[in-house]
């Protein structure tokens, strides 16, 4: 059965379309990739998708219920969390306490999302730095508590957009694992990347996005071969590995 | 017939000094973009300064209005240096408690050095009233508006056609593109804060002929100025000048369909419709409120 | 698996408070100095009052100049009830506390469409419309000149003769806001709260509905604020509406909570405590001849607070703390 559904999804800014007539179906345990070039829609498509905003066109399901239009904080509850591409911790809060907000969405105690919490911030290998304010962190950590954070809430599908990005190789590899972790936990995963070997590594799936229409979806390898992809790329190199 | 003349002039009299006192607060907020809650503390300031230099040397409010200029641009300067600077970046709460603190601190400056006792600019020509075509119009307000109108448009034609007003209004809508422009960000800033405050002042001094002089007198006029600034659109030059002139007509109107008494929900009344309904306020841009910028 | 602390321990981070109440509500039984005591009871109040403030404008980050608005109805609501149908001044604060939980709707439904000095803005407009309306209304309020509160004996009539039944009932109050504030820290709603607080769009990524949870915060804080109002007109035995909806006011209350700070439940109980034995101090020690001068600490307290907002966001008590031992707070604070 599929777990998301986008059906002719249309979004218009006064005389833009940021979003057009966008159709696809993600899977229960699919590792789905999202790119296109700057300015393809990818990120209005995830505030669709997260309620962040209401397309004037078409429907979105997620486990068979339609959430178009629904509030951000409803769709969240109902185990589909996003994450921002410009990460936004609760700074002045800890770690802890921040993972421990997206473990409360589900939880109703304080001292039972802080176990959960700890659990998570254990899994992601962010004990270090446990009772560290948000602000305190650098990008590549702020990121992966920006993942942890979206975890705590239990999702049964991820949406990250960009957690790859401004990290240093080994962070991208930790990063990587991380993902790869958690598509084994059972968790659906749709992800933004620009980075385009971590895309053709990671995911099953790919769709591209340009100018905010779905131009392709397949393979990391048939993807590579496409010729509108390459051409909305404008010969940019696109690496297998 | 007559007594609409009178009302419109009475409204366009009390609409030049509330311009005054408003577009210090609408310019400071439009280049630095922090509402300077103190804004009604320089009106009192320049309201005492008047007084004793009317009580002390006898000088007229409108010669010690020539040194006020000077004084209130130097206190702009000071204040700039020691609070307001660094605040600019700050969040909105850190902006909006240290001008709330500088109010108070101000207001009770005032308590203590000379009481909270009633004071008045009594000029021999306070009471004097003509008849101007088919209203009556009061002399001191009339040189009010007159000496108002008068600085505002050279603040106008400042901001409009000099090197540094443009150099102002380009900081107002893009600080980093005006740093990249080679903008000294922090110089506009404190010119724009004292020239802000000195409007306050100036008006101060303007109106201290017709209304009492105690340390918390700046709040009425303030309150004034909020209304005014958010109904044009904050930031917003002529927006303010427009904001003054319907609130100064919606007092006048309201006074007299109403009474004196009545008067002010008039217009708070505007103030919270504009809140709810078009917070950015007639010529303020759509949206503004909800980044609080 | 982490096993739970010895019951003493678990109440350490509640040591200051209880030192702090503890040491008030002792006091009776060793000083006898009406003028002390008077001064005990505004130090609760106004820390209760600086408290309920707190709810909406530190945890939920709704920084609100209007809360006057919130005192003065519960204040009004109170005398009037007794001037007009002789119902006990308990009655009138449940009357009170009604109206500005509606009030505290609207103020809600503004947090939720205005941010930073535009609510702030709004709110010190809607307190002004208030006042200028029970200024006027003569025909119900008596207009300007202010209403004296009629004074009966006994808890049913909110009146006593000696002072420490009424710094009993004081401590009532603010106990009631200081247990309400650690409820905010420690909960499931204060956590989210607390989200909301630093950002809101990330906070409804997490589940969290941001509007309903500000508009709850306002609600409380007004509501807290309201029964407070009703206790100083009581108390104080007269209601003078360019007092009770005064910008000053609602500067106060803010004025309190930020010093004292903004994260904590003590905090602006604190902030009270330092602020309010002085200004009591020198309006004793100061003859009317001098009362200009009792302006000078609040010129000490303006630049405190642009001070303290700045520099030590956190406010002077945790600040106080965290020089004096490692802290292990428990729940989750907040900067202003």
């Amino acid at each position: 059965m599929s777990l998301l559904t986008l059906d002719r999804v249309t979004k218009r800014f006064g005389g833009l379309t940021a979003v057009n007539q966008v159709t696809a179906e993600i899977h229960a345990r699919d590792l789905v990739g999202i790119i296109g070039p700057n300015g393809a829609g990818k990120t209005t498509l995830f505030n669709l998708i997260s309620g962040f905003y209401a397309p004037e066109e078409g429907k979105i399901l997620f486990q068979g219920r339609n959430i178009t239009g629904q509030p951000p904080y409803e769709i969240s509850r109902r185990g589909l969390c996003r994450t921002f591409q410009l990460v936004k911790p609760f700074g002045k809060l800890s770690v802890l306490e921040n993972v421990m907000i997206g473990a409360l969405s589900h939880l109703k105690r304080v001292g039972e999302a802080r176990r959960e919490a700890l659990k998570i911030i254990e899994f992601c290998h962010l004990e270090a730095f446990r009772d560290m304010p948000a602000k305190s962190l650098p990008t590549g950590l702020r990121k992966r508590l920006e993942v942890a954070r979206a975890l705590a809430t239990r999702p049964r599908l991820l949406l990250l957009d960009e957690v790859m990005s401004g990290l240093n190789p080994t962070e991208l590899q930790e990063m990587i694992h991380l993902l790869r972790h958690l598509h084994e936990e059972g968790i659906t995963l749709l992800v933004i990347e620009h980075i385009m070997a971590v895309i053709m590594q990671l995911c099953q799936r790919i769709l591209v996005l340009h100018h905010g229409e779905k131009i392709a979806e397949g393979t990391p390898i048939e993807i590579s071969r496409n010729p509108r992809v390459i051409d909305a790329y404008l010969g940019e190199e696109l690496n297998l590995a | 017939m007559d007594i609409f003349f009178q009302l419109l002039t009475t409204s366009l009299l009390l609409g030049g000094i509330y311009a005054l006192m408003s577009v210090g607060l609408t310019l400071i907020f439009g280049v630095m973009r922090v509402v300077n809650f103190a804004h009604g503390e320089f009106i009192m300031l320049g309201m005492y300064l008047a007084f004793w230099g009317f009580t002390l040397y006898h000088l007229d409010p409108y010669v010690i209005l020539l040194f006020s200029i000077p004084l209130f641009l130097a206190i702009g300067f000071l204040l700039y240096g020691m609070v307001m600077r660094g605040i600019i970046a700050a969040s909105h709460n850190v902006q909006i408690f240290t001008t709330v603190g500088l109010s108070i601190a101000l207001q009770n400056l005032a308590l203590v050095l000379w009481t909270g006792d009633f004071r008045f600019v009594r000029l021999d020509y306070s009471k004097t009233v003509f008849r101007f075509w088919r209203s009556y119009v009061n002399l001191p307000q009339l040189i009010a508006f007159a000496i108002a109108a008068v600085l505002m448009l050279t603040l106008f034609a400042l901001l409009r056609w000099t090197h540094f007003g443009k150099v102002v209004r380009a900081t107002a809508q893009d600080r980093e593109a005006a740093i990249l422009m080679g903008i000294d960000p922090d110089r506009i800033h404190r010119l724009t804060f004292a020239m802000g405050i000195t409007c306050a002042g100036v008006a101060g001094v303007l109106v201290s002929p017709l209304y009492s002089v105690y340390p918390t007198a700046g709040l009425q006029f303030v309150l004034i100025a909020y209304v005014v600034v958010v109904l044009g659109g904050l930031g917003n030059m002529i927006g303010a000048l427009l904001g003054s002139l319907i609130v100064a007509g919606v007092e006048v109107m309201g006074s007299f369909l109403l009474g004196t008494a009545w008067k002010e929900v008039l217009y708070f009344l505007v103030f919270l419709l504009v809140l709810i309904f078009r917070p950015a306020g007639l010529l303020g841009q759509r949206g503004a409120e909800t980044l609080g910028a | 698996m982490q096993t739970k602390p010895p019951f003493r321990l678990r109440l350490l981070p509640y040591g200051p408070g209880l030192i702090y109440f503890g040491m008030i509500a002792l006091t009776p039984w060793v000083i006898r100095d009406a003028y002390f005591l008077d001064t005990l009871i505004l130090i609760l109040l106004w820390g209760a009052l600086a408290g309920a403030w707190n709810v909406a404008g530190g945890y939920a980050g709704q920084v609100s100049l209007g809360h006057a608005a919130f005192f003065g109805l519960g204040a009004y609501c109170a005398v009037l009830s007794t001037v007009f149908w002789d119902f006990s001044p308990w009655l009138g604060m449940l009357l009170g506390a009604v109206l500005s939980t509606l009030a505290g709707l609207v103020i809600g439904y503004l947090s939720n469409r205005l941010r930073g000095p535009y609510f702030a803005l709004a709110t010190i407009a809607f307190a002004q419309m208030l006042l200028i309306v029970f200024s006027r209304w003569r025909a119900v309020t008596m207009g300007s000149e202010g209403l004296p509160v009629p004074f009966r004996t006994g808890l049913i009539n909110f009146g006593f003769t000696t002072k420490p039944p009424w710094l009993f009932l004081a401590l009532g109050f603010a106990l009631l806001v200081y247990a309400v504030s650690v409820f905010l820290e420690r909960s499931r709603l204060g956590y989210q709260l607390a989200g909301v607080r630093e950002d809101e769009d990330a906070a409804q990524a997490l589940g969290i509905p941001t509007r309903r949870l500000k508009v709850i915060a306002v609600v409380l804080s007004a509501f807290l604020t309201s029964i407070c109002g009703t206790f100083w007109a009581q108390y104080i035995g007269f209601v003078d509406p360019f007092y009770v909806f005064s910008v000053d006011l609602s500067v106060r209350f803010a004025l309190m909570a930020i010093i004292g700070g903004v994260g904590t439940a003590l905090g602006p109980f604190f902030g009270s405590l330092l602020i309010t034995s002085l200004e009591s101090y020198l309006r004793a020690t100061l003859s009317g001849v001098q009362s200009g001068l009792t302006g000078i600490y609040l010129i000490i307290y303006g630049g405190l607070l642009i001070i303290v907002v700045r520099f030590l966001p956190q406010g002077l008590a945790v600040w106080l703390a965290q020089r004096l031992r490692k802290g292990g707070k428990r729940g989750v604070t907040a900067d202003a």
